[in-house]
């Protein structure tokens, strides 16, 4: 027998807080919110019987439809740009800047907005993207533009510019970890095999940082799918993606329609990480060495 | 033909050009520096087509760095490096006809055997079924056919080593550099893959220039052996050379089984020298080449272990009076260490098969011929 004792009753003791916690703020609220999205009848009680009409109302409204596609079509953008962009800003950190103070202080540069909360960072945005905001004042003042452009606030560009920053490093940030982990030799390898610069990023670098591009990815996606006070703020009431349904929804009291949508975002984000397991397995990320 | 009348000056013309076409390898006065260290300060050498040359030096002597600059990964500050008589200082690693050994492989860890064999082809932008054909050629030839589809991470230590040679060799480079290619392996394994690799240098006629700090693989492999200390050049020989004739006393000090004495020389001989050291004075011969140094030099020399003796008769003019500290016995030889007056030690080799004559403790008359210790260029400071 290993010295390692994988089925010791500690690491049962030693995990039964944290499962605790998890079923009773995870497990059992997902559940009830599911038992609620099937409530049929008029009164709203426990004993209401289970049908699907929730469903079939909302999909019967195409609005809605389509506000699940918008939703999925606004994520997957902000992915692709977070994605390039975090890439980018991830292959710079580690292999351009070689002065390891430099490193730091820039890695702390992108980081430290990241010590207040979301919600205050997408307020901060608003003054900068108004009509007589930060930006249009530049562009005034350097001419590019004569009179302010509005589209920056209350619109889909303001909402995808504040995600972008919002959620750039979370794209970048396991691309860190997982170029850290690529030994320069790997890279002078392929040189010495007549890859050019070109043909090592993307014959080995690339594929060898793939499993944290998913990660990044998936962290983005979660996060903006979910996200409603970003567009709250930035998009004012003219905007809504489908988390604002729900807090739509719940804030009229309709708590089976909220229930729908809540449980309908919950499955498009599995399905989205279920895809993600697809491409990558992260569950082996950093074994394979 | 009617070419005779120019045959004298076109000889002379053709000459030096076909000198310089022959060789695989050329550098010239190589130097490079990091900050205010000087990685490699001045090294020439010069490798002819097909030859296995051995850079051999303590750590942090610039044999790596020297090898990293000839592969166009690191770009020297001054000097120029041609292969294959044409200049290539400036050009990047993969404009180069070489190929490289990493110390620890290297292997990219997202590729299978056969793809990572593949993949310097790939690169040379074969057609895919002549690609898979080679590749299977290869990896059968060196005994891996069976690992094509494995990765880096499930192969033992003298699999990847086949690896990455096979995935070096595909592209029959003209040069192979190899650093440290078998540091990596158990020790029981070596000598096998040396013998292999010797074997697969001498059929393909690629130059190899392997770097190692072991000077057993340098002198059993090298056709030229360069010993480097300080980012210089000590000496560059055939092993024999070097062994036998060390330039310097950094050479025969690193160099196993020499004894370095230090001392001044006292007065000139016919043929030799007198040189008065801390524990005795000896004769040495006088150098065969350069001059000979004059009374009151500071030199040093350098006898060889085996060429000192305990059963004395008269040629043995050199005498000294040690106490033995300890007996090593390695089947070929039996080493004894004996304890010299000045602190340091005095190595004696023994051929193996004869019995045992000295036991630790013991002190004892030995000596050497006048014609068995050498002269060094360059003394120890």
């Amino acid at each position: 027998m290993s010295t390692i004792r994988v089925r010791s009753p500690a690491s049962y003791w030693l995990a039964a807080p944290a499962a605790l916690w998890m079923l009773g703020v995870v497990v059992v609220p997902i559940a009830l919110l599911v038992w609620v999205s099937f409530w049929g009848g008029r009164a709203f009680s426990t004993s209401s019987p289970l049908t699907i009409d929730n469903y079939a109302r909302f999909f019967a409204n195409p609005v809605y439809v389509k506000l699940i596609f918008g939703t999925i079509l606004h994520t997957v953008g902000l992915m692709a740009v977070t994605g390039v962009l975090g890439y980018c800003i991830a292959y710079f950190l580690t292999m351009k800047v070689r002065s390891p103070l430099w490193r730091t202080a820039l890695f702390l540069a992108f980081i430290i907005p990241f010590w207040t909360s979301t919600l205050i960072r997408a307020i901060a945005w608003v003054p900068f993207l108004g009509v007589n905001g930060v930006i249009n004042q530049t562009l005034m003042f350097l001419g590019a533009t004569q009179s302010p452009i509005e589209a920056f606030l209350y619109s889909r560009t303001g909402i995808t510019m504040a995600q972008v920053s919002l959620y750039t490093m979370m794209a970048a940030g396991p691309v860190v970890y997982m170029l850290n982990s690529i030994a320069p030799q790997w890279r002078e390898a392929a040189m010495t095999l007549k890859a050019t610069p070109f043909t090592v990023f993307w014959r080995i670098v690339f594929p060898l940082t793939l499993p944290g591009v998913v990660i990044g990815q998936v962290l983005v996606f979660l996060n903006v799918m979910s996200d409603f006070a970003t567009v709250a703020t930035i998009g004012g009431n003219k905007h809504a993606l489908l988390p604002n349904l729900v807090l739509l929804f719940y804030e009229s009291s309709q708590h089976r329609a909220a229930s729908v949508v809540a449980v309908l975002l919950m499955l498009c984000m599995l399905v989205g990480v279920v895809i993600a397991l697809r491409v990558v397995d992260i569950r082996r990320l950093g074994a394979e060495r | 033909m009617d070419t005779l009348a120019y045959e004298s000056n076109a000889r002379e013309a053709v000459a030096p050009a076909r000198a310089r076409r022959e060789l695989d390898l050329e550098l010239r006065n190589i130097r490079k520096r990091y900050g205010s260290f000087t990685a490699v300060d001045g090294v020439s050498l010069q490798v002819e087509k097909g030859q296995f040359v051995c850079l051999l030096g303590p750590s942090g002597c610039g044999k790596t760095t020297t090898l990293r600059c000839v592969a166009g990964l690191e770009e020297p500050d001054d000097g120029g490096i041609l292969i294959g008589g044409k200049e290539v200082t400036r050009d990047p690693p993969w404009q180069r006809d070489i190929a490289m050994m990493f110390q620890d492989f290297a292997l990219f860890p997202h590729m299978t055997v056969a793809k990572q064999v593949g993949f310097g082809l790939e690169m040379l932008k074969k057609p895919r079924a002549e690609i898979v054909q080679r590749v299977n050629q290869v990896l059968t030839s060196f005994e891996i056919a069976s690992l094509a589809d494995r990765k880096p991470a499930s192969l033992s230590g003298g699999q990847r080593q086949r690896v990455a040679l096979a995935r070096a060799m595909i592209t029959e480079p003209r040069i192979l550099l190899l650093d440290e290619p078998i540091g990596a392996l158990d020790y029981s394994l070596r000598e096998t893959v040396m013998l292999e690799l010797k074997l697969l240098q001498q059929r393909t006629g690629i130059s190899f220039i392997w770097v190692t700090h072991d000077q057993n693989e340098a002198f059993s492999l090298g056709d030229l052996v360069v010993v480097m200390n300080h980012a210089r050049i000590e000496q560059q020989g055939p092993p024999e050379e070097i062994l036998q004739r060390p330039a310097t006393a950094f050479v025969a000090s690193f160099v196993q089984g020499n004894n370095v004495f230090r001392g001044t020389v006292k007065e000139i001989l016919a043929g030799a020298l007198r040189v008065e050291t801390p524990v005795g004075t000896f004769v040495v011969p006088r150098p065969m080449t350069g001059s000979t140094p004059a009374p009151g030099t500071a030199v040093s020399f350098s006898v060889r272990a085996e060429l000192i003796t305990d059963a004395l008769v008269e040629r043995h003019v050199n005498r000294l009076s040690v106490r033995c500290t300890a007996v090593e016995y390695f089947g070929a030889v039996r080493r004894h260490i004996f304890e010299r007056s000045d602190g340091e030690v005095l190595k004696v080799d023994q051929f193996g098969a004869q019995a045992a004559r000295i036991v630790p403790g013991q002190t004892v008359q030995l000596g050497w011929a006048a014609d068995a210790g050498f002269l060094h260029a360059v003394p120890s400071p």
